[in-house]
C-alpha cells in the first residue's frame, strides 16, 4: 500500500505529460458550431444590390447552399473569391453572399470588378444575422442541405482541399 | 560581432553548465575524486557568461542592430531607450536568457550562503540546478537562439516592441516573475538531493526555506505588478482575469505558499518530510509547466508570446525529464525509518497540514480548470467550452474562506497540542468590532452597504487580528512581540489587506459606458463627469488623441486625462485609461471609440479600495522576504 | 437640461443620416420607444438600474468570441460591439440573465460564457475540486489511525 502512495505522483504526472503532449499534437484550430444540424435562422434584411428588397429565409431557395461571409475589408475574402467563382461555373451548387458590415459601394464595387458567385448577397451591414449564425468573423462558409438545415461550417478561406474534406460529401447525400 | 560574440558565450556556458551538471556527480558518485571541482568558481563563472551573453543582448538593442531577428522584431529605431532596454526580456528569446541568469544567480546564492559539511550533497544540489541550467540553455540555442541573424539583407528599421508593453510596470514585471519562477530551481535540487542522500528532515529543510522564502516574495511581486499593469493597461479595470497566464503564475505561487509553511514544520519538528519533498518537486514543475502551457500555443491568451509547437516539445521534454525522473527516484526510495513526532490536532503541525491541503488542493483545482477547456474538446468531439472568472470564483471562496478561518487561529497554535482555545471569544469580538468599523467606514465613504462584502470582509478582519494578536497574553511588551515577529506579521496582515481590497472593490465597483461631446457633461454616481478636451499629441513613436475628462464630486475636481495611441511603427492602437488613485478609490476613465467628429464614448468607473490589493500583496511580498533573509542570519 | 441635451443629440442624428450611419457602425444606437429610454449620455440608456447591473454583469460574463481571451467589457472590436448591442437589446425587452445567455450559447456555443453549465461532461470541473478535498480528508484520517 505504501509503495503505491509513493509511486502515485510518478503517475499522475506521467499521465499528465502524456495528456499534454496529445494535445500539442492534435491542435485544430476549427471553431465549434452551435447551430449544426438546426435550419436557418430567420432573418430581415435588405439585398446588397438593392437595399428596398426585403429578403427573408424563405429567399433561400435553390438548396442546398452556400452561404459565405464576406466583406471587402477582409483580405482573406479576396483569395477564396476566384474559387467561389469556379464553384459557381461549374454549378456544382448554389451561394449565397452574406455581405458582413460592409461599405455597400464598394462591395458592389468588386462584385461588378472580380464577378459575382452569389445568387444575391444579403446586406448585414450590423452583423445581425452574423450574430444569429454564431459569425467569428469574415470569411466563414455554411453548408445549407436539401431540407434547409445547416450541416457544416468552415472559418477562413475556403478552397478546392476545404470543398473535398468538408463539403463535398453532403453533396452527394 | 557583439551578437556573435555573446551567441559564442552562451554556447560556452552550456558547455561549462554541462560540465558542472556531471562532474561533481561523477566525483561523488563515481569517486573520482581527482574529479572534484570548486563549486563556488564554477557558479561564478557560470553567472559571469550568461551575464556576459545577456548584456551583449542588450548591446545589439540599445544600438539598433536589427540584423539581429529578435531585435528587428522587438525594437525600432524611435523607440525610447529605456523600452530599448526592457525590449530585451520583453518576447520569448530574451526572456529565457534572463530566466538561465536568474537561475544562475540563484545558484550563486545558494552555494555562497548555505554552510553545510556535507560537502557531497552540495555538489549534488549543484549539478541537479546545472542540469536543468544546461537544458534551459540547450532549449534557447536550438528553438529559440535570440542571436540568430537576418543576413545577408537585414531590415533598415524593427518590427518595434509590442504597444501595450511599453510601459514601466511591464518592464519591471517580467524579472521579477523570472526570477519567482527560477528561484523554485534550489528548492527542487535541494528536495532530490534529499531523496538521493536520504537526508535528515530538518537539515534539508532548514537549506531550502530561505531560498523558498524568496521566491515566494519575488513571485508575489511579480503577480503584483502584473496585475497593475493590466489594471491600467487594458484599459476595461479589471486586475485580475483569471487567464491562462495569470493563473500560471499563480499556481506556483500557491505552491510555494504551501511549501514554505510545510518547510517550517518539517524544519521545527522533523515530520511532513516526504510530503515537502513532493511539494518541492511540484512547485518547481508547475513553474515549467505554466511556462508550456503559455508558450507552446495549446491555451490561447492575451498576453501572446510568440508560439511555436516545437518548443512546446522541448519543453515538455525537459519537464517530463526532471520531474518524472524525480518522481521516478522518490517512488523506489525507501526512505526507512521516518523521524516521528506525534502531534494532536489541536496543534500547529496539524494546522499546518490543513493549510496545505487546502492550497495545494485549490493549485490542483486552478491548473485543472485552466487545462479542462482542452479536456472537454477532447472529450466531446470538438464542442468547446470557456473557462474563466465566474467559475474560478465560484470555486476559489470556500478555499479561502476556509484558509482565512485556519489563518486567523494559526499564531495562537503551538507545536505538539494547544493546550488552551480561551483566545477563541477574545478573537472574535476583536474581530467583530474591527468589521464594525470597516462596515462603517465604508458606509460613511459609499452611502451603501452590499451584503456581498461582508464574509470577506469580516475574514480579512479575522485574519489581521489574529495575526496582530493584541490581547494575548504575554510577557515582552507588545512592541518587542510584534518585531520579533515583523516578517509574519507583514505577510499575514499584508493577507488581510488585500482580502479587504478584493472584497470591497468587487461589491463597490462602479462602471458606465458614455458618450460625451467636448463640453458636455453627466451623472455617474455621486460624481459629475465633464468632457473637457480633446487633443492630439505626438509622443516619441506615436500619435495619441489625448482627451481630458473631470471628475467632480461637488467638493472636489479631478482632471483626468486618457489616450487613445496609436503606435507608428506597427499601427497598433492602445487605450491608456486614465486613473485619479486615491487609497480608498480609483476614479478610471478610459477613452473608446470616436463616434463622430468630436463625439467620443468613454468608459468610467470607480474603483474602491483597489489600491489595498496590491498594497496587501506588497506587505506580503515584504514579509516573506524578511522571512527568507532572516534565515541566513539564524545560521 | 438633460432632457434639452437628449434631444439635440437625437436630432443631430436622426437628420444626418451619415452621421447616423456613422452611429451605427459603432453599434450603438439607441432605439427610441415614446418615452421609455431615458437617454442621456449613456451609451447604453436603461429606465432601470436592475436591468443596467445586469447588463454590465452579462459583459464581463460573455466572452469575446474573436479576441483570444478577453470578456466583452474588456473588447472594443466590432464584433464584441454587435454583442454588446445584442445583449443590450434583450436586457431592454426585459429578457433574463439565463435567457440572454442561452440565446447566445444557441448561437455560439458554451465557448461564449465564462462560466461553464453543469452536465456530465464538466463534473469533474464542478465536483473535483470538492471531491479531492475529501479523498484527502479521508487520506489523513487513515494515516492518523495507522490504517496504512
Amino acid at each position: 500500500m505504501k509503495k503505491i502512495i509513493d509511486a502515485l505522483p510518478l503517475v499522475v504526472f506521467a499521465l499528465l505529460i502524456i495528456v499534454l503532449f496529445s494535445f500539442l499534437s492534435d491542435k485544430d484550430d476549427q471553431l465549434e458550431t452551435a447551430l449544426i444540424d438546426s435550419s436557418f435562422p430567420d432573418f430581415n434584411l435588405g439585398a446588397l444590390s438593392d437595399e428596398s428588397r426585403l429578403l427573408t429565409k424563405r429567399d433561400i431557395i435553390k438548396l442546398p447552399a452556400l452561404i459565405n461571409v464576406w466583406a471587402t475589408w477582409c483580405i482573406a475574402c479576396r483569395v477564396e473569391h476566384p474559387f467561389l467563382m469556379k464553384l459557381k461555373e461549374e454549378s456544382r451548387l448554389t451561394i449565397y453572399g452574406l455581405n458582413y458590415k460592409d461599405n455597400k459601394f464598394k462591395a458592389l464595387e468588386l462584385l461588378e470588378r472580380d464577378g459575382n458567385p452569389f445568387e444575391f448577397s444579403i446586406y448585414d451591414f450590423e452583423g445581425r444575422l452574423a450574430i444569429d449564425l454564431g459569425v467569428y468573423g469574415a470569411p466563414e462558409t455554411f453548408f445549407i442541405d436539401k431540407n434547409g438545415l445547416i450541416r457544416e461550417r468552415h472559418v477562413g478561406v475556403i478552397d478546392e482541399r476545404v470543398w473535398e474534406e468538408k463539403f463535398s460529401k453532403y453533396l452527394n447525400e | 560581432m557583439i551578437p556573435e560574440f555573446g551567441h559564442l558565450i552562451l554556447i560556452v556556458h552550456l558547455i561549462l553548465s554541462l560540465l558542472g551538471g556531471t562532474l561533481p556527480l561523477l566525483a561523488v558518485y563515481g569517486n573520482y575524486r581527482s574529479l572534484e571541482i570548486s563549486l563556488k568558481k564554477l557558479s561564478f563563472m557560470l553567472f559571469i557568461l550568461i551575464t556576459i551573453s545577456f548584456l551583449s543582448l542588450i548591446y545589439s538593442f540599445l544600438v539598433d542592430d536589427f540584423s539581429v531577428a529578435y531585435v528587428a522584431q522587438n525594437s525600432n529605431i524611435n523607440l525610447p531607450v529605456y523600452y530599448k532596454l526592457a525590449a530585451t526580456w520583453g518576447a520569448h528569446e530574451g526572456s529565457l536568457v534572463l530566466w538561465i541568469l536568474a537561475m544562475n544567480a540563484w545558484l550563486i546564492g545558494f552555494i555562497f550562503f548555505t554552510h553545510s559539511k556535507d560537502k557531497d550533497f552540495l555538489s549534488t544540489v549543484f549539478s541537479i540546478s546545472c542540469q536543468v541550467i544546461f537544458a534551459f540553455s540547450l532549449f534557447t540555442l536550438f528553438t529559440s537562439n535570440p542571436f540568430e541573424r537576418i543576413l545577408p539583407i537585414p531590415p533598415l528599421n524593427g518590427a518595434d516592441l509590442n504597444p501595450s508593453l511599453q510601459d514601466f510596470a511591464f518592464t519591471v514585471h517580467p524579472p521579477l516573475l523570472y526570477f519567482g519562477y527560477s528561484g523554485l530551481l534550489i528548492p527542487f535540487a535541494i528536495a532530490v538531493a534529499a531523496i538521493l542522500f536520504k537526508k535528515d528532515t530538518r537539515e534539508w529543510a532548514s537549506y531550502s526555506r530561505p531560498w523558498t522564502l524568496l521566491s515566494c516574495s519575488f513571485l508575489t511581486l511579480g503577480i503584483a505588478l502584473g496585475s497593475w499593469w493590466a489594471y491600467y493597461e487594458l484599459g476595461w479595470g479589471g486586475w485580475w482575469f483569471w487567464d491562462p497566464v495569470e493563473n500560471a503564475a499563480f499556481v506556483p505561487w500557491l505552491l510555494s505558499v504551501a511549501l514554505f509553511h510545510s518547510l517550517i514544520t518539517s524544519q521545527n519538528r522533523g515530520v511532513f518530510g516526504k510530503w515537502s519533498i513532493l511539494l518541492s518537486i511540484f512547485a518547481f514543475a508547475t513553474s515549467l509547466l505554466g511556462t508550456f502551457l503559455v508558450r507552446s500555443g495549446i491555451l490561447t491568451s492575451v498576453h501572446a508570446f510568440a508560439l511555436d509547437p516545437e518548443r512546446g516539445v522541448f519543453l515538455l521534454a525537459i519537464l517530463a525529464f526532471f520531474v518524472i525522473g524525480s518522481l521516478f527516484i522518490y517512488s523506489i526510495t525507501d526512505f526507512g525509518h521516518v523521524e516521528e513526532n506525534k502531534y494532536e490536532l489541536t496543534s500547529k503541525e496539524f494546522g499546518f497540514l490543513l493549510n496545505n491541503l487546502l492550497l495545494v488542493v485549490l493549485a490542483i483545482s486552478i491548473l485543472f480548470g485552466t487545462i479542462f477547456p482542452l479536456i472537454y474538446e477532447a472529450f466531446t468531439g470538438g464542442k468547446q467550452i470557456s473557462v474563466g472568472a465566474p467559475y474560478f470564483e465560484i470555486i476559489l471562496f470556500p478555499f479561502a474562506l476556509a484558509l482565512g478561518l485556519l489563518q486567523g487561529v494559526a499564531l495562537y497554535l503551538s507545536w505538539g497540542k494547544s493546550s488552551s482555545f480561551d483566545f477563541l471569544p477574545r478573537l472574535l469580538i476583536e474581530s467583530l468590532s474591527i468589521f464594525s468599523l470597516i462596515i462603517l467606514i465604508l458606509f460613511v465613504l459609499f452611502d451603501n452597504l452590499y451584503l456581498s462584502s461582508f464574509a470577506t470582509i469580516f475574514l480579512a478582519s479575522w485574519i489581521l487580528m489574529g495575526t496582530l494578536q493584541i490581547t494575548k497574553k504575554r510577557n515582552l511588551s507588545y512592541w518587542n512581540f510584534l518585531r520579533k515577529r515583523l516578517a509574519v506579521t507583514f505577510a499575514h496582515a499584508g493577507m488581510a489587506i488585500l482580502i479587504i481590497g478584493v472584497g470591497v472593490v468587487s461589491s463597490y465597483s462602479l462602471e458606465k459606458e458614455i458618450i460625451l461631446a467636448p463640453g458636455d457633461s453627466t451623472e455617474f454616481s455621486d460624481q459629475t463627469i465633464n468632457f473637457q478636451s480633446i487633443d492630439d499629441l505626438l509622443g516619441p513613436n506615436y500619435t495619441s488623441k489625448s482627451a481630458v475628462v473631470s471628475f467632480d464630486d461637488g467638493g472636489e475636481l479631478s482632471n483626468i486625462v486618457t489616450e487613445k495611441r496609436t503606435y507608428l511603427p506597427s499601427g497598433q492602437i492602445t487605450t491608456e485609461a486614465g486613473i485619479q488613485a486615491d487609497l480608498f478609490k480609483d476614479l478610471y476613465v478610459s477613452i473608446g471609440d470616436n463616434l463622430q467628429s468630436n463625439i467620443w464614448s468613454f468608459k468610467v468607473q470607480i474603483k474602491p479600495f483597489i489600491r489595498w490589493i496590491w498594497l496587501g500583496a506588497l506587505l506580503i511580498a515584504i514579509g516573506s522576504f524578511l522571512a527568507g533573509v532572516r534565515q541566513f542570519k539564524r545560521r | 437640461m438633460k432632457e434639452c441635451g437628449k434631444k439635440n443629440f437625437l436630432n443631430i442624428l436622426m437628420n444626418k443620416p451619415f452621421l447616423f450611419l456613422l452611429f451605427i457602425i459603432f453599434s450603438l444606437q439607441v432605439s427610441v420607444e415614446e418615452g421609455q429610454v431615458n437617454f442621456d449620455n449613456d451609451a447604453y440608456p436603461f429606465t432601470s438600474e436592475i436591468k443596467e447591473s445586469l447588463f454590465y454583469s452579462l459583459l464581463n460574463e460573455l466572452r469575446c468570441p474573436k479576441c483570444q481571451s478577453s470578456n466583452l467589457a474588456g473588447s472594443n472590436s466590432p464584433i464584441s460591439n454587435d454583442l454588446k448591442r445584442e445583449v443590450y437589446e434583450l436586457v431592454v425587452e426585459g429578457k433574463s440573465s439565463k435567457q440572454i445567455k442561452d440565446h447566445l450559447v444557441d448561437r455560439y456555443g458554451n465557448f461564449i460564457i465564462y462560466n461553464p453549465p453543469i452536465e456530465p461532461a464538466t463534473y469533474a470541473l464542478w465536483f473535483g475540486p470538492f471531491i479531492l478535498i475529501l479523498l484527502s480528508a479521508l487520506l489523513i484520517i487513515l494515516v492518523r489511525k495507522r490504517i496504512i
